[in-house]
């Protein structure tokens, strides 16, 4: 079973979009593998974990309404970013402890992907002395 | 429940446990009978595949990021056929006199310590990498460094027919890094040690331990068939590292009044910088870290090494989203990297204790001295990056995503302690330390000097757990060193036990 359901999906690949822009560029190939590395890195972890994960998207998708009057996904791509700017250093720990487990997995779902390697000029080999002082 | 029994069984295969396997294993041959029992898998040489999240699944537990009890840290520390010695770049120092005088364990004597481990560095094949073989991100390293006055020494490291594949911390792909899977325990199992692989220990009982082999989808079958096992031994050395030997005591409930047990854990907390220079530099290809910087660590207790990382690593390790971080990460090939590492206190509130499950949970705070070492190391590495050449650096305490070479003379302002929040910055840790802690006194150590657990003859500790402080430097040799005392320690001991 998902660790999040289908509408809960749909709000983290919005917000993680707002975090790693390059999201957004991704194919359907590259989509369906920025889900599954997601899906499987947050299956993997324990319940109590999935559940604080469940309600900081809660919380990060609903907290927007009690100062601008919209939920987080209804708001414009400037003041998303106003709200995830202040989560990164939101005054209690908790609050930015959620948005660095947000961030962690949306770049591990984006960076994850050995197919984005090219676009970041990573290139490793497993003969990398071959290209030492070129 | 399946039934086995052995003299001797070693649980965890890393540093210490495949140490002690192989020093017991000429024994072998005169009949003694030793398992060692190790919860990874041993993963077959096409398996290493140099993929972050794949590798970082299969060799680590919680793919490298478990976290502490609060979420402000994350630990790594490996899962496999040699444990944390698969997953490690091979930096290989002893451990300095000063170290050893500051933890002050009674019969432990520097000048022993030394000579075994210069023994394994031997066996390993301990060296300095040529100046061929060193790439632009540890070359502009130590320029810096000389240029500013700051010490800065060459990493020996323990490679063999390295290939400078820079894929370290996910598993050789070469077999070049001359881990313990790669040396003492090949040696061992061909002496007659067992290595039973896939093969968690759930508890201990006297002079017997319960233990489930489950094979994960990768790596070799278990020379065990899949079920519960009960096995017996005379002696039991507990090697499962410092998270997981203190959980593995403490849910196993023994009969003892051991207060220390689990506490004065240390992880030498570290973060990532970066530093951006304006052309391509070499640094992921060739091996990653070849210089460390021991300048501060009298004065500000924090450390300096090259390293480099892989793309998820290092996207989580900046601070900030959007698309000044997706640019900076559009230029991996323009990177160069520093790892930041505080010394910091053996306290008896940083603990592992076990969840209702069994599950280890590991407490740890920051004291104000650590945040004060992280920050002022920050500012150190900007000179650095700056004296390499770099056009701009990130730092996690910075008050700004960019900090331009035109603010070098200003970096005290530019990065801050009140800009350094935990929960915000991505703090990790690779060198997990104490949780058994040697010593004299049964009321502030769990074993003694040899890694006997005080109340028990027949079971003993052989992994970093035994660190009663940090080690300032990097482990694995003084691990290696330790368990060697804690193997002769158990074969002097082993006649005296009932069979």
């Amino acid at each position: 079973m998902s660790p999040l359901s289908k509408r809960q999906w749909r709000f983290f690949l919005a917000v993680a979009a707002r975090v790693a822009p390059p999201c957004e560029r991704l194919d359907p190939a590259g989509q369906a593998r920025f889900n599954a590395i997601v899906g499987k890195a947050l299956a993997a972890r324990p319940r109590s974990l999935q559940r604080q994960f469940r309600l900081f998207l809660t919380l990060l998708r609903w907290g927007p309404a009690l100062r601008f009057g919209a939920s987080f996904d209804r708001l414009e791509p400037v003041r998303q970013d106003a709200v995830l700017r202040w989560l990164l250093d939101a005054p209690i720990l908790k609050l930015r402890s959620g948005f660095w487990g947000v961030r962690a997995l949306a770049f591990m779902g984006l960076y994850g992907q050995p197919e984005v390697w090219p676009a970041l000029r990573y290139a490793p080999s497993f003969n990398g002395n071959r290209f030492l002082h070129d | 429940m399946i039934e086995r029994s052995y003299d001797v069984v070693i649980v965890g295969s890393g540093a210490g446990g495949g140490t002690v396997a192989q020093a017991l294993a000429p024994a072998c041959r005169e009949g003694l009978r030793v398992a060692v029992l190790e919860w990874g898998p041993k993963l077959r040489e096409d398996e290493y595949t140099g993929r972050e999240a794949e590798m970082a699944e299969r060799l680590y537990f919680d793919s490298g990021g478990v976290l502490t009890r609060d979420g402000t840290m994350t630990l790594a520390f490996g899962r496999a056929y040699g444990g944390s010695t698969v997953v490690y770049t091979g930096t290989s120092l002893p451990l300095p006199a000063e170290v050893l005088g500051r933890w002050g364990v009674s019969g432990l004597a520097h000048d022993d310590l030394l000579a075994r481990s210069k023994k394994y560095m031997t066996e390993n094949n301990v060296h300095l990498l040529e100046g061929d073989r060193i790439n632009d991100n540890n070359r502009l390293f130590a320029r810096a460094c000389r240029r500013l006055g700051y010490r800065v020494e060459q990493f020996p490291i323990n490679v063999k027919g390295c290939k400078g594949s820079g894929l370290c911390n996910l598993g050789c792909p070469n077999a070049a890094k001359q881990g313990t899977n790669r040396v003492q325990l090949p040696a061992a199992e061909a002496s007659g040690v067992e290595v039973i692989t896939n093969c968690k220990v759930e508890r201990i009982g006297s002079r017997e331990c319960v233990a489930t082999v489950a094979n994960p989808p990768w790596g070799e079958p278990s020379r065990s068939e899949p079920g519960e096992y009960l096995v017996r031994a005379r002696a039991i050395v507990v090697a499962a590292g410092a998270v997981n030997s203190p959980a593995l005591l403490l849910r196993s409930r023994l009969p003892a009044n051991l207060p220390a047990l689990g506490r004065y854990v240390t992880t030498h907390p570290a973060l990532i910088l970066v530093g951006e220079h304006d052309r391509p530099i070499s640094n992921f290809h060739g091996h990653p870290k070849s210089y460390y910087c021991d300048h501060f660590v009298a004065s500000g207790r924090f450390l300096l090494e090259t390293c480099m990382y892989f793309p998820f690593t290092t996207a989580k390790n900046l601070i900030g989203f959007g698309p000044e971080h997706a640019e900076l990460m559009s230029r991996l090939d323009r990177m160069q990297m520093i790892l930041v590492l505080a010394i910091d206190p053996a306290l008896p509130d940083n603990r592992v204790t076990v969840s209702p499950t069994g599950e280890p949970v590991v407490n740890y705070r920051f004291t104000d001295g650590v945040l004060d070492a992280l920050v002022e190391s920050q500012r150190a590495a900007a000179r650095i990056f700056f004296a390499a050449g770099c056009r701009r650096v990130h730092a996690p305490a910075g008050l700004s995503f960019f900090i331009g070479a035109e603010d070098v003379g200003r970096l005290d302002e530019r990065i801050t302690r009140e800009a350094f929040k935990l929960g915000k910055v991505s703090i990790s840790s690779a060198h997990l330390m104490g949780g058994c802690r040697m010593g004299a006194d049964a009321g502030t150590s769990v074993t003694d000097a040899w890694g006997q657990v005080h109340g028990f003859p027949w079971l003993f500790v052989a992994d970093g757990s035994l660190f009663p402080a940090c080690a300032e430097i990097n482990p694995y040799v003084t691990i290696m060193a330790l368990a060697d005392r804690v193997a002769e320690r158990v074969r002097a001991r082993l006649p005296e036990l009932p069979r």
